[in-house]
Order: structure tokens, then sequence, then C-alpha cells
């Protein structure tokens, strides 16, 4: 896969200096590097290298004891999740967190909440602008839905949708909030080889149509190599490398913590 | 024919009134999964508030009713600040076990503010038989409870909207569902939170206002509170109408098993029917009548 040329823009994030623990365990330590505008941006380790907590810190679920996080030029201590998600950030989550009782369409549905602008007495009465509104939500989570090729199980409940479909409307979900960041925590894990190729290809569509500045957590290294921009790693909370994705594989630091001894 | 008549309107307006505590207890359920313990205490605590403002201070039951519903609002706002807000993100159990500490505290405050002893709750409600149906069909119904059949139909009704058709409706059955996932898509689980008790105290003081009026306002009020439960076993957890077919089942129900049944057992089945009824409910379709359904991939 050759990498599309495109213009990577200015700082979008910027986290400094961030530090947090649970208790004794230092989850991170001092992490500091920047999110670009229009970039793919993957960020790697083993487990328990913090990588998770870092997406929880960006969209405040997690509030670190140091450091700042700096979103379009404003630096704040800490986010709160439903400021960051006005703001533009979206997010998937690595155990899918999906509203089970509901179905495709209606989970795809409550990222445009915020969207909804009309008087809640005028959605009661569902009348004149409240009922243009939803047609409007409506026809946009179509093309959503369309997009990620999941017309036919629109109307199931999505606790019974396989794995890989369940991942895919997390990611509509996000997709419907029309997010300039959109973090995704292991879009990818627990897919077979076909469905991973569908993520990618989503991924690096949504990348690309609607310009979204896009950081996600992966495994695979296949993968990483191949959709991400650049890559940082982190080991036990500390950051090892940041770059593009062929420098940070030559890096002596990561084979050495992370990729191992090559494999060739 | 005329007595079959009267019995089954009789348990259709107990019903109802058990009905009034369940929806309180559905929307709480609705929108964090929690079962709220202390919503008995809540419709004695409002009732309490009520009486109070109109006996102490003097107030008109207008006043002192608008009055009770900025003090349950208020309620609400505190519940979320002291005790919800700490507890984002933890098991139900854990929010389950914090609403039983709260009945107690509750209970408590409304013993120091308004005392322990039975108040009579009078906001001029009509009391008594409807001479009406009296005259005209020999039927003995009572017009409070007429009243209540009212209100409860028009509470439901409004409800209903509210949680159908508006944004937060929608935000309330997503918080619901999934703490994490909410918050991610904006919504702010702290402003759901005081709202939905806002509602579910507002509904409370229905509660309290009928029960009240009925029965004088008393600590036995809040044990009522139990015999909303296997109105909601029946009704499902999170289900209005469910909530109010739940409670018309159950009043029917005993009062027919009473009449009819009640002579071959030496009576008193009105007591312990409900709970068998629920029990029978527990066995064959636990979701209930008309709650969710749930599902679990293994």
């Amino acid at each position: 896969m050759s990498q599309v040329q495109k213009t990577i823009g200015d700082t979008l994030l910027k986290v400094e200096g961030i530090s947090l623990s649970f208790g004794g365990v230092k989850a991170l330590a001092d992490i500091s590097f920047e999110i670009k505008q229009h970039e793919i941006l993957a960020i790697i380790g083993p487990n328990g290298a913090g990588k998770s907590s870092m997406l929880n810190v960006i969209n405040g679920f997690y509030h670190p004891q140091e450091g700042t996080i700096s979103y379009r030029g404003e630096a704040r201590r800490r986010m709160r999740p439903h400021v960051a998600a006005k703001q533009g950030i979206a997010r998937t989550f690595q155990n899918i967190a999906l509203f089970k009782g509901m179905s495709t369409l209606d989970n795809i549905m409550t990222g445009r909440l915020l969207k909804m602008r009309r008087n809640f007495l005028w959605q009661a009465l569902y009348w004149g602008p409240a009922q243009r509104e939803e047609t409007e939500h409506r026809t946009f989570i179509e093309k959503i839905i369309d997009f990620l090729e999941i017309q036919a199980i629109r109307k199931t409940p999505v606790g019974r949708l396989p794995y890989g479909l369940q991942k895919r409307v997390e990611l509509g979900r996000a997709l419907a909030m029309e997010p300039e960041l959109l973090l995704l925590d292991e879009p990818m894990a627990g897919m077979n080889v076909e469905e991973k190729e569908d993520m990618c290809r989503f991924i690096l569509d949504v990348n690309d149509e609607f310009g979204t500045t896009i950081a996600l957590i992966e495994h695979d290294m296949g993968v990483v190599m191949d959709i991400s921009d650049r890559v940082i790693v982190l080991d036990y909370g500390r950051k090892l490398a940041d770059g593009a994705p062929d420098e940070v594989r030559a890096d002596q630091h990561v084979i050495d913590a992370y990729l191992g001894v090559s494999h060739d | 024919m005329m007595f079959f008549l009267e019995i089954v309107i009789s348990g259709l307006t107990t019903g109802v009134m058990y009905s009034l505590v369940a929806i309180g207890f559905v929307l709480i359920f609705k929108a964090s999964g929690v079962f709220n313990f202390a919503q008995g205490v809540l419709a004695l605590f409002a009732a309490l508030t009520l009486v109070g403002l109109m006996e102490k201070f003097g107030l008109p039951a207008w006043l002192a009713i608008i009055g009770t519903i900025a003090v349950m609002i208020a309620l609400a706002w505190a519940i979320e600040y002291f005790v919800l807000r700490h507890l984002v993100n933890q098991e139900h159990i854990i929010l389950f076990m914090s609403t039983l500490g709260l009945a107690y505290v509750l209970e408590g405050a409304g013993d120091i503010l308004w005392g322990s002893d039975v108040k009579v709750l009078d906001i001029g409600l009509p009391q008594g038989a409807s001479d009406w149906l009296l005259d005209s069909y020999g039927l003995y119904v009572e017009k409070l409870e007429i009243v209540a059949a009212v209100v409860a139909t028009a509470l439901v009704v409004v409800l209903a909207v509210f949680f159908q058709r508006t944004r937060i409706g929608r935000a309330l059955r997503a918080v619901a569902d999934d703490h994490q996932a909410a918050l991610s898509i904006g919504i702010s689980l702290r402003t759901i939170w005081i709202i939905v008790w806002s509602v579910s105290g507002i509904v409370a003081l229905v509660a309290g206002i009928m029960w009240g009026s009925k029965s004088g306002v008393q600590f036995s009020l809040s044990l009522i509170a139990l015999k909303a439960l296997p109105v909601l076993i029946l009704g499902g957890f999170t289900s209005i109408p469910g909530a109010i077919i739940g409670g018309l089942i159950i009043g029917v129900g005993e009062k027919l098993a009473e009449v009819y049944l009640g002579s071959m057992v030496g009576g008193a089945i009105e007591n312990w029917f409900a709970y068998m009824l629920a029990l029978a409910f527990l066995m064959f379709r636990p979701q209930g009548l008309f709650g969710e359904k749930i599902i679990e991939r293994v």
C-alpha cells in the first residue's frame, strides 16, 4: 500500500508533561507529544504500556496529576468528557461501548445528540422545525451507514451483532459526531484478515475524504506500518520513540523493548 | 354483577396508586440502571415537606406544591453532588447500596425537619364517594381515586412524550445503557442525573399527595415502595406503560382474589397475592410484560 500524498497541518492537540498514577502505580510518566491536523497517528507499545490511559486522558476520562493538554491552542489541566465531545473529539473503545439494547440506527443516531438544536418542547410535539431537523439528521446517518456498508443490520439490536460489526457500528457512532479528532482504541482487535482490511479502508477513507485527524492504538504491526503517518511508542508509561513508521521500526530502543529481535 | 364491577373498579383505582410509585422507580432505573431503594422514602419526604410548608408556614396548597417541587429539584441536585458524582462507572450494586443509605438519611431528615407524628394532608382534593355514580348506577367509587386515575394518566402521557421524542429522552436511554459510551458522545452524566432525579422526585410528590390524602402522611407511606416491587416485576423495570398495567393487574388481582378465594384460605390474600404473582412471573417471564429482553452473548 502506498502512502497517499497529503498535507499534514499544524498542531491540533498537544500534551505536555502528562503524568498519571493510580495509587502507587504509575501509568504515564512525563509524556509529551503532538497530534497534527489530518495525520494518522499510531500509538503502540506492549500491554500495560499506558496507551489506553493516554487516550483516556485526552478525552477526559482520566485526570492526570501533572501536565497540560492543549486542544486547538487552548491549554488546560484536564479535559472533561462531554466538553471534549462538544469540541470535536470522538472515540471508540477497546471493549466496545455500544448501547446494546438499541438498534444500529439508534446507536449511530445518538452520535447526533450534540448536533440537535431544537428545544425539547418542540421535539415533544414533533412538529415543524423539530421534525425537519430529525429528517436532516436521519439523512446524514444514512450516509454513514452506506459508507460503512452496514445497511443490512440497520434495525438489528447491536447486542446481537458479531464482534467485527459491533466495532463498525461504534465507528459509525463516532463519525456521526463529525469529529475533528477521532480516537480509536484497538479498532481491529479480534478481527479476521478480511475484517481488518475493511476497517483499514474505512480509517484511510475517513482521513482522506473528511480530513479527520486520527489517533489509534493498534497491536498489528503490519497495519500500523501501512496506514499511519507517524508512530509513537510507549513502554511502562514512558515515551520511547516518536517518528515516521520506518524510523521507529529502525530505532534500537524500540526493537529492544517491543519488537524483539528482527524476524528475517 | 354490580358487586363484581365494584371490586374491579376498586382494584383498578388501588392499582393506579401502586403505579404512581412504580413509575418513580422505572424513571431512575431507565436512566441509570439503578434500583432506587429510596423511592418510597422520596414520596414520604415530598409529602412531609408539602404538609410542613402548609402547616408551619401557612402557605396555600398551590404555593406549597411549587415550593415542594423546588425542594425536590434541590434534593436531586444534592444527591448528584454528594453521592452519584463520586460513583460514576461503579458497579450497579454499589449505586444500589448508596440509595439504601440515602433512604435512611432522607427518612431521618424528614423526621428532624417535620416531626414524626401522623399528619393530615388536605390540599383540597375531593373526598368521599362520587354521588353521581352512586345515585345513577349504585356504584361506590371514591372521588379521590378518580382524581388519582386522571392524574396518573396525564403523568404517563407527559412522561412518555418526554422520553420517546426528545433529545433528553434519547440521552437518558443512552446513559442507562452505558455510562462510558454516553460520556464519549458528549452527554453530561451530571445533568442527566439531576434531571432524572428531579423528575422522579416530582413523581414521588404526586404519589405522596395521593397516598397522603388517602391515609395520612406517616412513616408507613415509605413502605408502599414494597408494593411497587411486584408491580415492577410484572411490568418490567424499564417500561412506564408496564408500570401502569402491572399496577392495574395487581390492584384488580388482589381484590378479586381476596373476595372470591379469600374465604377458602382464611382471608388476607390481599397481603401476599402480589408477591406470589411476581414470583410466578420471575419463573416464566423474568423481563416482565414489557421489559427489554436481556440479550447476552456468551
